[in-house]
């Protein structure tokens, strides 16, 4: 089914996660605000609902990274999760919406 | 005499649940539906000249586009494509040995589905086939020779009616329902789908912009647009509308725009190729 | 050593024709394509080549009394609406609430 993500995956992101919380530092919590990001977005890349705007955002948030301002960079991350997640809720309530827009 | 009842009794049941029969894929049902809804909401526009696009929605857009006919900026598109369409491969064949009647007025019967590899066949997806099978390389799906090319085959085909098949195969009944979904489905932040803007906004104008009716929207590809300064393919065309709702487009020819290319050639069967068309 | 009464002068010229000119936020939000964008869609006073999928947008104060009711219009008309062409601005994170909120002030001045 198309919303069931694989046990691995979860697993993965499980201990991704768990990786993080040990380590410490502006560097690290960026690392993680993307992780998230990033996950949140290719999971809409796999449902193929994913928006422009969130590959942008994920862009600057490395960009932003890149050039050591992490405050800047986990709040883009953190936006370019929101806008993946609203892309996800988006393909989740087109799934069955779309037929009430079908001309008969 | 029992199939007869059987499907006396199927209708009957699909009439007292409508939320059943609509679960059932009837393109012919469906593309009368498309047709009759248009002509209902434009009637002062004659069948055959949905094809026009914004032109048959805007008088003054019209005289504009009447004009740029007299020149029309996509013939050297034309000549082009008609120099690399004759133009034999490495291997002495042509393009014209790939299609029925040497490729020469075949436009209108494309997309159609292909039993042997179960999929929907685009003529763009069949010229770079074409090579394929002759040692050649690939041409890019959004660039200048591809345009040429099925801008010289919609040229020869001008006029003729859409006759786009959908056989009775569940696997084409399929692509043409992925595509339909697709081209119902909201998308992109702006939260727009195909039919926001081409049957709910049809005739209205964005900015200076007048949107096309979907009835007959494939009939006019590949089209000179004004705004890109240069021709543009369906390829082209699916990828900048999705970019344009802030969607992240498929790759050109992936095997869903191909869906939607089938589905909505379809529901313009009947109206007459219009290619290569001028747009604003 | 002319350097701060030019810079004053400067700023006084400056102030004064701002004063009469510039745009509000929510006149600049409205009208700016990455934002509400509204002029695509919406005819709107002051702004060049509006679009017409919309209603235009005049005696907003009259026609939309309730500033909640006018908000959640721009948040998400789907919900009043399912059918509708009108991107849900704040659902789909393409506007904040504050700048919602100085385009409906903004609006209010149509």
């Amino acid at each position: 089914m198309r919303f069931a993500l694989p046990l691995g995956f979860t697993a993965l992101a499980a201990a991704g996660g768990l990786t993080f919380a040990a380590l410490a530092g502006p560097a690290d919590d960026f690392a993680a605000a993307y992780a998230k990001a990033d996950a949140a977005s290719k999971q809409a890349v796999a449902l193929k609902t994913q928006w422009t705007t969130t590959v942008a955002t994920l862009k600057s948030a490395q960009a932003a990274a890149d050039a050591g301002k992490y405050d800047d960079a986990i709040t883009l991350a953190k936006e370019a999760q929101a806008l993946a997640e609203a892309s996800i809720a988006q393909a989740e309530d087109q799934e069955t919406a779309w037929k009430d827009g079908v001309i008969r | 005499m029992l199939r007869k009842i059987l499907l006396l009794g199927a209708l009957a049941l699909g009439a007292a649940h409508p939320a059943r029969a609509a679960d059932t894929v009837d393109p012919k049902a469906e593309l009368k539906a498309f047709r009759d809804y248009f002509v209902g909401r434009f009637p002062k526009v004659p069948l055959d000249d949905f094809v026009n696009g914004p032109y048959s929605m805007d008088a003054g857009l019209r005289k504009q586009w009447k004009a740029i006919e007299e020149f029309p900026p996509y013939e050297f598109a034309v000549d082009k494509g008609k120099e690399l369409f004759s133009t034999p491969f490495a291997n002495r064949k042509t393009y014209g040995d790939c299609f029925p009647d040497k490729g020469i007025g075949v436009r209108q019967n494309y997309p159609y589905f292909d039993a042997k590899s179960g999929e929907v066949i685009t003529l763009e997806l069949a010229l770079n086939q074409c090579r394929a099978a002759n040692g050649e390389k690939p041409l890019d799906y959004v660039e200048d020779d591809m345009a040429a090319l099925t801008a010289y085959m919609a040229f020869t085909s001008r006029g003729k009616r859409f006759d786009i098949k959908i056989p009775d195969d569940p696997r084409a009944l399929a692509a043409y329902r992925k595509g339909e979904e697709y081209f119902y489905t909201r998308r992109g932040q702006l939260n727009f789908s195909c039919a926001s803007c081409h049957v709910q906004a049809a005739g209205h104008h964005i900015r200076t912009e007048v949107l096309a009716p979907a009835l007959g929207l494939m009939a006019a590809m590949p089209i000179y647009r004004s705004e890109w300064g240069g021709m543009g393919t369906t390829s082209r065309r699916f990828v900048t509308c999705n970019s344009q709702v802030r969607a992240e487009p498929l790759a050109p020819q992936d095997e869903l725009y191909r869906d939607v290319e089938y589905f909505l050639t379809y529901m313009g069967n009947g109206l007459p190729v219009s290619g290569p068309g001028a747009r604003p | 050593m002319w350097r701060a009464p030019a810079l004053l002068l400067g700023i006084a010229l400056f102030g004064a024709g701002a004063a009469a000119a510039a745009p509000s936020a929510g006149e600049q939000l409205a009208f700016d394509r990455a934002k509400g964008n509204c002029l695509t869609c919406h005819d709107i006073e002051g702004g060049d080549s509006p679009g017409n999928v919309g209603p235009a947008l005049h005696d907003m104060k009259k026609r939309f009394p309730d500033r909640a009711g006018l908000i959640a219009i721009i948040s998400d008309e789907t919900r009043r609406n399912p059918q509708t062409v009108m991107p849900p601005f704040r659902r789909n994170l393409i506007l904040t609430d504050e700048e919602i909120n100085a385009i409906v002030d903004f609006l209010y001045t149509q």
